[in-house]
């Protein structure tokens, strides 16, 4: 399997998003890591593409104006002011969660800017109301010894979260604003990763390093990952928000066949001399053709005074049967085109003539697609319908045909979304990296040397460089990972230097705390030198080790009754040490 | 929010001589020493490491100590003089900044608009290389940023001048009027548009409002509270609604066409000397005071709230462009000393507007001064602090003495509304008698002979009633 994707070519970067755990947001004095499910006002927005630089659309933003959606904003008062409605300018930016940037920007071996300028990254898809995100960079030109390679961080920046989307349907997109604008960073590396599972654990490696700093927010969303995939001849593509290093291998190792099955398709499209310029296609309205169809989803349509429309690829046929992902055609290219950019969302939301196998049955005649009068396919041809409100029916053509024509370029640029399975979707085309302004609303930031010191002095020691430590104590394998994360390091250290047995310590601190844990008994409130006195205690007296669950049970549950007491009262069948 | 024609930290346009636009010293000792310009892509040595980027120019109210780079991420920084070891040039590109032109279509049986420039910026185009907004004004440009405005009419322009909302003034409010009267005599127009800055549009529509009398089409000021160049903008739609009012209306008024709620909706059509400016920040800023908006527009149509003139085939507008500046404000506060008005007395000033407290009063300790002014020939007129209401200066003692010196109470009319009307009066004639009959001849509905009730609505959040009608309305 990595042999595999080493042949292809297989290159891997990350943007790790990481919430910080301040007290208020980014550029607003509201509370930050508190979460709503009411609202109490909404807001109605558009987005409108700004003209670039040449006076054209960036393609990203074109798009999302193509979808002509409403973006509707669900206020709770508790969780955001007229900041995060776009209705008052930024705040002067948030010093606690400038200083864990920074502290995460050292700790990642960054060089930290002399004067942070803000900018204002596009966002067209409703996610922030302003239409783009204040960021700014703090450190640049990092590096994270992993293994026996580095990871280069390219760049580190602060920026503010963006909306939670609750509902997206057909021409309405609605967004919570409880966690917009909270601060977090994102660091961006190098394309280093060669193989999918150095992906998820290289992503693994530096949110432990940034869980060190105690400053991060933990819990579902609180890191999302964006991950960056291309392969030799293939393009970058971004699968966006990915929220576990778990799911990084199989999500970037279905997203290289996919590469793989597009290069295939469009290499199938040279040997039948197919080009952009000769490839024949037509398109017409079926509504009345096919205004008797025993197809559910086409019979619904017409019953809604929907149009059914259709377009017939010449000696196209079989392409859309080409597999792209497990389970998934090239046709699901189209429909994923369909879905996002003509707002028709349910599926299916297409049919063609080289036929999905899981069509159920009823759904729609094929045979009957393909002698339709208008489109009047042949079997080197493939014809594909879709259904909906006119304009719509109209746009989606538009994208199947754009999407057919980026196939004979070989792999698209897009921003995918991941999807449970380790499967990916069509989200948007990737933006162009003509989005970038710089905040006239914020002032540069100055960020002094002795700013920078001070933090150095107080870094954590990087979680890798502890871990080795311990190993090097001779702590077990298999609690290595949690304890250099733990607040017990120091203790560990002492422990260690005492001579105590870290077999024995690893099974007490690692082992014991987290099975206990999973049965609700909590041990954060133990202090080191109780934990001394019965790790001692156990090794001197080299209690069994059946012993010990209780032991620390007892521990946890009679903070007032000493340790003698407790190993007495639990080990009193102990025959004392001869 | 003001609305600006670019950021203020990048100069513009590029083509001036100076290539260390905005460095002083220390920066642009190290500019010098490295033979770098702006816009010199370059290569920065520091002790920090290697920053690679475009000279960006320097804002003049930032400090001088950091020299700006646009690195190839798109992101801007600014690198401290004292850890920059060498600075290489690799090469160069300076910031473009027109925008592609469109022949905006005309099409004869469409309506004709006519848009007048004041400043500002009503769309727009980014220049990413330098971060720099790069207005649109001309048909063409405007054509190409919102081409909605293509199905609503003809489109024609007129830049008359390029300044900030708070830089309109006497000299501005003449041109504009000047320019109104011709295009109403001498042009086949249906309507004017004036984009404008939204700090004092409030100010120029109550100007115009006594300058430009009896115009038989529509005249409406417009602007946005979010700059063009970000996709969220009110201004496109703003845009788009004011210059459907100006084809499409029959409303023969000097109106602000601005957002009604934040969200995008309807806008409003505000009467020139009603409106104010109520939030510092808000895209639903605009309010008319005392009294119901004249209508709600949307891109394609309207539908009026009450009565107003309507449009005419005629060209018998009524132009009369004086202005006299020696006139201000007065925003009373408890414990204010005569010496204020003392002074403006003796700097010659000929009219003074009071914003006074509740009813329209001021301590009696200044009693003596106002009646100096009085007698020296200054009109002095009374307004009120709260917007709302109307002054009546027969309820206390206060207010008696106060019209026994000769201050002449101005019923509703807002405090910038008398300002602009006493600046307009003061133009025409120095009498104090005659000034006091033209100030309460009402014009426009700056004083209004009644006050509806559903015209003094701030409601009071966090009341019941008040929550539940917000959770069932798009703010």
């Amino acid at each position: 399997m990595t042999d595999e994707m080493k042949k292809l070519g297989f290159k891997c970067g990350m943007e790790i998003h990481q919430q910080l755990l301040t007290e208020k947001k980014l550029f607003c004095r509201c509370p930050a890591g508190l979460y709503s499910t009411d609202h109490h006002a909404e807001v109605l927005r558009h987005m409108r593409p700004t003209l670039s630089e040449m006076g054209v659309y960036d393609g990203c933003a074109l798009m999302e104006f193509k979808t002509k959606k409403d973006i509707l904003y669900l206020l709770n008062k508790k969780t955001v002011c007229t900041y995060e409605m776009d209705d008052t300018p930024p705040f002067p930016i948030n010093q606690q969660a400038l200083d864990v940037a920074i502290e995460i920007a050292l700790l990642t071996g960054c060089s930290i800017v002399d004067e942070m300028h803000i900018a204002r990254k596009q966002y067209l898809d409703g996610s922030i109301p302003t239409g783009f995100q204040r960021t700014g960079i703090v450190g640049i030109n990092g590096s994270i010894p992993f293994g026996n390679k580095k990871i280069e961080v390219t760049q580190l920046s602060i920026e503010e979260d963006s909306c939670r989307e609750r509902s997206d349907d057909k021409h309405l997109i609605k967004f919570r604003t409880d966690r917009l604008g909270m601060p977090l960073i994102e660091v961006v590396t190098d394309a280093c990763f060669k193989t999918p599972e150095e992906a998820g654990e290289g992503v693994r490696h530096i949110g432990r390093l940034l869980r060190a700093t105690g400053h991060v927010r933990r819990g579902l969303g609180a890191v999302r990952q964006d991950v960056n995939v291309s392969i030799e001849g293939g393009s970058r593509v971004e699968i966006k928000g990915v929220p576990r290093y778990q799911l990084i291998p199989a999500l970037t190792r279905n997203e290289a066949l996919r590469q793989k099955a597009l290069l295939d398709i469009r290499k199938e499209l040279k040997k039948r001399k197919l080009t952009k310029d000769n490839l024949k296609f037509f398109d017409c309205d079926l509504t009345d053709e096919l205004k008797n169809s025993a197809s559910p989803p086409l019979r619904d349509a017409i019953r809604n005074g929907h149009r059914i429309r259709g377009i017939k690829f010449e000696k196209l046929s079989g392409i859309l049967r080409h597999p792209t992902q497990p389970g998934k055609t090239f046709a699901s290219e189209l429909a994923g085109r369909v879905r996002v950019i003509a707002c028709l969302d349910e599926i299916p939301n297409i049919y063609h003539t080289d036929s999905y196998p899981e069509y159920p049955r009823n759904h729609i005649d094929l045979k009957t697609l393909r002698l339709s009068l208008k489109l009047n396919c042949d079997d080197s041809d493939v014809g594909i319908v879709v259904w909906g409100p006119d304009a719509d029916t109209v746009t989606a053509i538009n994208e199947i045909r754009n999407r057919i024509f980026e196939a004979f370029d070989g792999v698209p640029c897009e921003t995918r979304q991941s999807l449970r399975n380790g499967l990916s979707d069509f989200e948007r085309i990737l933006p162009g990296a003509d989005r970038m302004y710089p905040d006239t609303d914020h002032p540069p930031v100055r960020i002094a040397n002795d700013r920078v010191l001070k933090i150095k002095d107080a870094l954590p020691e990087p979680t890798y460089e502890v871990e080795k430590r311990l190993e090097e104590h001779g702590v077990p394998k298999d609690t290595l990972k949690s304890l250099a994360i733990s607040d017990y390091i120091a203790l560990i250290d002492k422990l260690h230097k005492e001579g105590r047995d870290m077999k024995l310590v690893g099974r007490i601190l690692g082992q014991t705390v987290r099975s206990l844990k999973r049965q609700g008994v909590e041990s954060d409130k133990v202090t080191g030198d109780r934990w001394a006195e019965l790790i001692t205690a156990c090794d001197e007296k080299k209690i069994p080790s059946k012993h010990i669950e209780g032991l620390v049970t007892n521990l946890v549950a009679y903070p007032e009754r000493s340790v003698e007491d407790i190993v007495l009262s639990v080990c009193e069948k102990i025959p004392a040490p001869s | 929010m003001e609305l600006t024609s670019h950021p203020p930290h990048v100069k513009q346009p590029a083509m001036s001589e100076d290539i260390h636009q905005g460095y002083r010293d220390p920066g642009l000792a190290v500019l010098k020493k490295y033979d770098i310009a702006v816009w010199d892509r370059v290569e920065i040595e520091t002790t920090k490491g290697l920053f690679t980027g475009l000279i960006l120019p320097r804002s003049k109210t930032e400090d001088a100590e950091h020299i700006v780079i646009k690195m190839p991420s798109g992101y801007n920084t600014g690198v401290h003089v004292e850890s920059i070891t060498k600075i290489k040039r690799i090469g160069r590109r300076e910031g473009h900044y027109s925008i592609p032109e469109k022949e905006f279509p005309y099409d004869k049986r469409k309506k004709n608009v006519t848009l007048l420039g004041t400043g500002g910026t009503i769309a727009s185009r980014l220049d990413y290389t330098t971060g720099a907004v790069v207005p649109a004004f001309s048909p063409g440009e405007l054509y190409g940023a919102v081409p909605e405005l293509a199905d609503i009419c003809n489109l024609t322009t007129t830049k008359l001048f390029g300044v900030f909302s708070e830089n309109m003034g006497p000299e501005q409010y003449v041109v504009l009027a000047k320019e109104i009267e011709r295009l109403i005599r001498e042009e086949d127009i249906d309507g004017i548009v004036i984009g404008h800055g939204t700090d004092t549009m409030h100010h120029t529509g109550s100007v115009l409002s006594y300058m430009i009398q009896n115009t038989p089409i529509p005249i409406v000021l417009v602007g946005s509270q979010r700059s063009s160049d970000r996709p969220s903008s009110d201004a496109a739609r703003n845009l788009i609604n004011a210059v459907y009012t100006a084809a499409h209306s029959d409303i023969a008024e000097i109106m602000v066409c601005m957002f009604g709620p934040t969200s995008d909706d309807y806008g409003l059509l505000h009467v020139g000397t009603r409106v104010r400016k109520m939030h510092s920040s808000y895209r639903s800023t605009f309010r008319t005071l005392s009294d119901v908006p004249i209508a709600m527009v949307w891109p394609d149509r309207y539908v009026p709230l009450r009565e107003y003139k309507k449009r005419r085939k005629d060209k018998d507008v009524i132009v009369n462009p004086a202005y006299d500046d020696r006139v201000t404000i007065l925003y009373y506060y408890p414990g204010m000393k005569p010496d204020v008005i003392d002074s403006l007395i003796d700097n010659g000033y000929r009219g003074i507007v009071i914003a006074g407290t509740g009813l329209g009063h001021v301590n009696s300790a200044l009693n003596k001064s106002l009646k100096r002014a009085v007698d020296k020939g200054i009109t002095v007129v009374m307004t009120v602090q709260t917007l709302w209401g109307y002054v009546h200066m027969n309820v206390y003692d206060v207010g008696r003495y106060l019209l026994e010196l000769g201050v002449i109470p101005c019923e509703n009319m807002l405090p910038e509304a008398a300002y602009m009307k006493l600046c307009w009066v003061l133009g025409q004639t120095q009498d104090q008698k005659e000034a006091k009959e033209m100030m309460l001849k009402t014009i426009a509905h700056e004083i209004t002979e009644r006050e509806p009730h559903n015209g003094y609505l701030v409601y009071q959040g966090g009341i019941p009633e008040v929550e539940k009608f917000l959770s069932t309305y798009k703010k």
